[in-house]
């Protein structure tokens, strides 16, 4: 027995010493994750607590959900909820078919040099970043731009729109620069799932006289249906992410009521204004949210389409 | 997958063709135009440049706006530190993506799914943005360089990445120089490395990218202004420009650049922060598609 577990603690003892400097690799790796992964992840706790910046957690005053309640019954909640959903659902319908589309035209495209310069060409504005992407757009949108300049030349408007002061606009300027900056990049992962289809399937059909729509309609989109259904997944779960960067820059006092967001709101209170706490606790109600909307689409997509991401 | 010979070609078929090479002709330029008139007015007296109808080509020509970008310390700082932290962000990003890929995908040691668990849970929880921005004020991060590429040394998405390349690398190749007695740091310098380097490469690109991009950070912690980097003088720019539309900020301009427009500096900046993308772009495009793909199916 003793000899046993002297044997066992031998080999135990060998075995580490073989991946001793693995381990000693992963000591300032560990330190690193625990700083600056998992400490943040313990800092969620002021959500429910009075928060002094300073202070410990534990010797803050605990209020539990009072922050959470306070936002919820807060009189601009549904102005947020409103602006929130309204941009978000604009993304998981427009936004959301505009690259399907994309990456079904660009397949029918019949000249292979062609289809690879646009292609190329269409995930560029993915590489920008949203402040030189806001740049661009405020000089086109601008009233010299050329997009009041082309509708004048169409005797559509009589003067220049503001379309950047006027929060009317915000939504449709919002989803379109949220498509032309990701459509092509969103189009790589349909173009590839599109590269997978069964060309025995389309020789058949082909035998059975389908013509090309039939060949879009019958064997393309069912070939490419579970990425959509997993991308939409995905997609549901981040609702309550009606994007925060783009607001920032986009967005101006005078259309506040249009762009201002869930996230925009958690910023503005949390880190602008010094409420760590309030900030905090939205921003942790709006992932569970999402967390909790991933899972119950997932379970339906799987009971009743056959897909799912997981 | 193009149209296969075996499908007709009927008159309505080629309709569509002509239709759809059209529609995506005019995509084309609706991606493009944007860069051009950037470019265009970048080059053109700012007074003429504010009266609008500037679109391809400059139309009273002028290198004032990049004279004026030249001459003041803000700009070239801030190009410093943006050059800066994309250096230092991507070399220490790579490297370290690199080095924890190959940790988790040795095969012999025992930590491996420890280790990788503890990096797998960071992808579904995080602590958001306001205890992350607590805690880089408590660890006195603001207000240094620091803070933009430490944070975002690991992380655990290049980890899944770079482990599934260093799997592929026949085991044996490693083993050979562990008995040869070569110390793991040394097999990971000279053997994971340098057979490594496509998929390095596309690494080191989305990073770098991405720090050259990133102005959001800079907004939270730079808050003396020190390591402001291109990307935030934009966007601070922008921001007055949408507060006050017609403002001619005199405290930048100088006496004799009366010229001067804010609209054609943001033009020259935007220029200035958009060409090492556009620059690099026809390289490295295939990097950016495989990286794409491979994390693609890792989902």
């Amino acid at each position: 027995m003793v000899l046993e577990i002297k044997k066992k603690i031998k080999y135990t003892v060998r075995r580490f010493n073989k991946q001793r400097q693995l381990w000693l690799l992963c000591i300032p790796i560990i330190i690193w994750v625990v700083i600056f992964a998992y400490v943040p992840m313990y800092g969620l706790l002021i959500a429910f607590v009075d928060y002094i910046p300073g202070m410990s957690i534990f010797d803050c005053k605990f209020v539990g959900l009072k922050h959470f309640k306070d936002f919820v019954f807060n009189p601009s909640f549904l102005l947020l909820l409103r602006n929130t959903l309204a941009m978000s659902l604009l993304s998981l319908t427009v936004g959301f078919v505009a690259p399907i589309i994309f990456a079904l035209s660009i397949n029918e495209l019949p000249h292979k040099r062609y289809k690879k310069v646009i292609q190329t060409t269409s995930y560029l504005p993915h590489f920008i970043s949203w402040v030189v992407a806001g740049s661009m757009i405020y000089m086109m949108l601008s009233n010299e731009g050329i997009v009041n300049d082309i509708l004048m030349r169409l005797n559509l408007i009589v003067k220049p729109v503001p379309f950047l002061t006027n929060g009317k606009y915000y939504w449709v300027i919002y989803t379109l620069a949220n498509i032309w900056k990701g459509i092509g990049w969103s189009a790589i992962i349909y173009l590839s799932a599109i590269s997978g289809v069964d060309m025995e399937l389309c020789e058949a059909g082909a035998m059975d006289g389908m013509g090309r729509w039939g060949m879009v309609r019958h064997v393309i989109i069912p070939t490419i249906l579970p990425t959509i259904v997993i991308l939409w997944i995905l997609g549901i779960g981040g609702i309550l992410n009606a994007g925060f960067e783009q607001h920032l820059i986009l967005g101006n006092a005078s259309t506040q009521n249009y762009w201002d967001v869930i996230d925009t709101y958690s910023y503005r209170y949390g880190i602008q204004l010094g409420y760590y706490s309030i900030g905090t606790a939205v921003g942790l109600m709006k992932s569970l949210i999402g967390f909790t909307l991933v899972f119950i689409t997932n379970r339906f997509c799987r009971k009743h389409l056959g897909t799912s991401a997981f | 997958m193009s149209r296969p010979f075996y499908i007709k070609q009927t008159r309505a078929g080629k309709f569509f063709d002509i239709l759809n090479a059209v529609f995506m002709f005019c995509f084309l330029i609706v991606v493009i135009y944007p860069f051009i008139n950037v470019l265009a007015i970048s080059f053109n007296n700012g007074q003429d440049a504010v009266k609008g109808g500037i679109y391809l080509w400059p139309r009273k020509f002028t290198l004032d706006n990049y004279e004026y970008i030249l001459k003041g310390t803000t700009l070239i700082r801030g190009t410093i530190v943006s050059v800066l932290r994309t250096v230092i962000g991507t070399v220490t990003g790579v490297l370290c993506s690199a080095l924890l890929g190959y940790i988790v995908s040795c095969k012999h040691f025992a930590g491996r799914k420890f280790m990788r668990i503890i990096f797998i849970i960071t992808m579904y929880f995080g602590g958001g943005l306001i205890p992350t921005y607590l805690l880089m004020t408590k660890l006195g991060l603001v207000n240094t360089l620091t803070v933009y590429w430490l944070p975002s040394l690991f992380s655990a998405y290049y980890m899944l990445l770079t482990a599934s390349y260093i799997q592929n690398i026949p085991d044996a190749l490693f083993e050979a120089a562990r008995v040869d007695g070569a110390s793991e740091l040394r097999i990971f310098a000279q053997l994971v490395i340098p057979l490594s380097v496509p998929m390095l490469a596309c690494i080191a690109i989305y990073i770098g990218v991405g720090q050259w991009n990133s102005w959001f950070d800079v907004n939270l912690y730079s808050k003396n202004g020190r390591w402001d980097n291109l990307q935030i003088i934009l966007y601070r720019m922008l921001n007055q420009a949408s507060a006050m539309a017609d403002m001619t900020d005199s405290t930048m301009l100088s006496e004799k650049m009366r010229t001067i427009q804010p609209l054609t500096i943001r033009s020259a900046i935007t220029v200035v922060a958009v060409t090492p993308i556009v620059i690099i772009y026809p390289f490295f495009q295939k990097y950016f598609v495989s990286g794409m793909t491979l994390g693609a199916v890792k989902q």
